[in-house]
């Protein structure tokens, strides 16, 4: 009997009522909510916890990864010589344009010269691995496997950051929009909350890609009835709101509706990147310099290249056996 | 609390890690939308079993833990998962006298209500599922909670958990 009374007695033991301490833990939750959206004061605690917390998403893959590797086990040789083939058909093939590029890399070089434009920094790249996606079916995130202490340098200098653009092989994917120690979370490019400023490939039309919600579709928004586009061409990432860097393949032109009704075309746009069977992606660095600082260091080397190339031609002149006159010199420039 | 010591409280906490783990563990494509709320299932039923033990501050704590895990605003789960304990605790008493089919109807407009908060904090944040479907979790939750009543009670009764 004193057992069971022990056992009820808590039931009845009386602290602040039931509604108050609801009340106050739905203010708490309230403040936080606007904090964690307004400021960047809750950001630690976040990135904290989510060090101790995300080694579940690893678990809850932990059964599927097993079955991958037992069906890898036992798939049979022919079965992997025929992707050895494939993958050596392949690059082979991008070799080839690969073997293109430098020649169009460097010929885009020189005519950036030529325009005295800010020279074009090659990105370095850090492979990342999916390790979660969103459960909530109605936003498109997921999680990869680098994060703040990731950094592609000895430096420590560029390490993954809010914002940075990813990609997949065959196109952008998203951005990073939460960066935790070890992990990070992507949205992508179909996230309904999401957009991107791109440009058709062909003529360089500007536009912005809206995300939809759905994995295979993006839409152009605000594109004229009258705008030069249509199906099948290609958007590339136009580098417009500085946050991607130009000219990263985004999506394809799936169709285009001229409806008189409305003010604008209905344009959709099929994503080039696979976002949700890619399990590999690429993080980029590009550029983070701000325009203006790129302005002046491109300004800044443009004046030390012009200082040199006067010191170049008081040599020439000083040396008694130039055979080029300075009159000469200009076309041969030009001719450059 | 007042004289009663606690016996096996780490079954309550693996429980509801397990739950944890199970609302972000990979799953079909067509059946995401209908991914049952498995930490408030586990957590009604502690609530329910232990209520001297399992309360608002538990919910609380859970909640910020799912809504790191999940990348959503500071608080949101945090708060949905507080509404669904105290609306458990407050129907505590009748809950405990129905029988499961019973159980299951009321946790299904407990759950339905969460959703619908749920919902609507959503919509502040910008992302809004376009349809009714976002009522179908609490529909799964509620048809799964027979399952996990009598998983967890046998697990409850065979630990001797207090």
């Amino acid at each position: 009997m004193a057992h069971k009374e022990q056992l009820i007695k808590p039931l009845f033991a009386k602290g602040p009522s039931l509604g108050i301490r609801m009340l106050v833990f739905a203010v708490l939750s309230a403040v936080l909510m606007v904090v964690d959206a307004r400021f960047d004061a809750l950001k630690p605690v976040r990135s904290m916890m989510g060090m101790v917390l995300t080694p579940l998403y690893e678990l809850a893959e932990m059964p599927v990864r097993a079955w991958e590797g037992a069906t890898q086990q036992i798939s049979s040789r022919s079965e992997l010589m025929a992707e050895n083939e494939k993958l050596k058909a392949e690059a082979l093939l991008l070799q080839r344009r690969l073997q293109k590029l430098a020649t169009l890399t460097e010929q885009n070089v020189r005519l950036r010269e030529l325009l005295n434009s800010a020279a074009l920094v090659d990105e370095e790249v850090l492979v990342s691995e999916l390790i979660g996606v969103d459960p909530n079916p109605y936003t498109h995130r997921i999680l990869i496997d680098k994060g703040e202490k990731d950094c592609v340098d000895e430096s420590k200098k560029n390490c993954v950051f809010l914002g940075q653009p990813v990609l997949d092989a065959r196109g952008l994917m998203g951005q990073v929009v939460e960066v935790m120690p070890y992990t990070s979370r992507v949205l992508l490019l179909t996230d309904n909350t999401h957009s991107i400023p791109v440009q058709v490939n062909r003529n360089g039309l500007r536009a912005i890609a809206v995300g939809t919600g759905n994995p295979e579709s993006l839409e152009l928004r605000h594109v004229a009835d009258t705008a030069d586009i249509k199906e099948g061409d290609l958007l590339v990432s136009s580098g417009m709101g500085q946050r991607f860097p130009a000219g990263y393949p985004v999506a394809t032109v799936k169709e285009v509706i001229h409806d008189s009704g409305q003010p604008f075309a209905i344009v959709r746009a099929t994503p080039t990147a696979a976002l949700n069977r890619s399990r590999y992606l690429l993080l980029v660095f590009s550029d983070r310099r701000s325009p203006e600082q790129r302005a002046t260091d491109s300004a800044q080397a443009q004046e030390a290249a012009d200082r040199e190339a006067e010191q170049e031609r008081t040599q020439g002149e000083q040396a008694p056996e130039s055979s080029v006159a300075p009159a000469a010199d200009t076309p041969a420039q030009e001719a450059n | 609390m007042v004289g009663v010591r606690s016996r096996n409280g780490w079954v309550i906490w693996l429980t509801l890690a397990f739950a944890l783990l199970l609302s972000v563990a990979p799953m079909l494509e067509f059946m995401q939308v209908g991914r049952p709320l498995c930490v408030a299932l586990i957590l009604t039923y502690w609530v329910l079993a232990l209520p001297h033990r399992v309360g608002l501050t538990t919910a609380w704590v859970l909640g910020l833990a799912q809504d790191v895990l999940l990348g959503t605003l500071l608080g949101q789960n945090a708060l949905i998962l507080t509404l669904i304990t105290f609306l458990v605790l407050s129907l505590h008493q009748r809950l405990r006298m129905f029988p499961m089919w019973q159980q299951s109807m009321v946790l299904m407009v407990v759950f339905g209500l969460a959703q619908l908060v749920q919902l609507w904090l959503n919509a502040l944040t910008g992302s809004r599922p376009p349809t009714l479907a976002f009522v179908l979790p609490a529909l799964v939750s509620a048809l799964l909670w027979p399952w996990i009543c009598v998983i967890l009670r046998g697990l409850h009764l065979r630990l001797n958990v207090n």
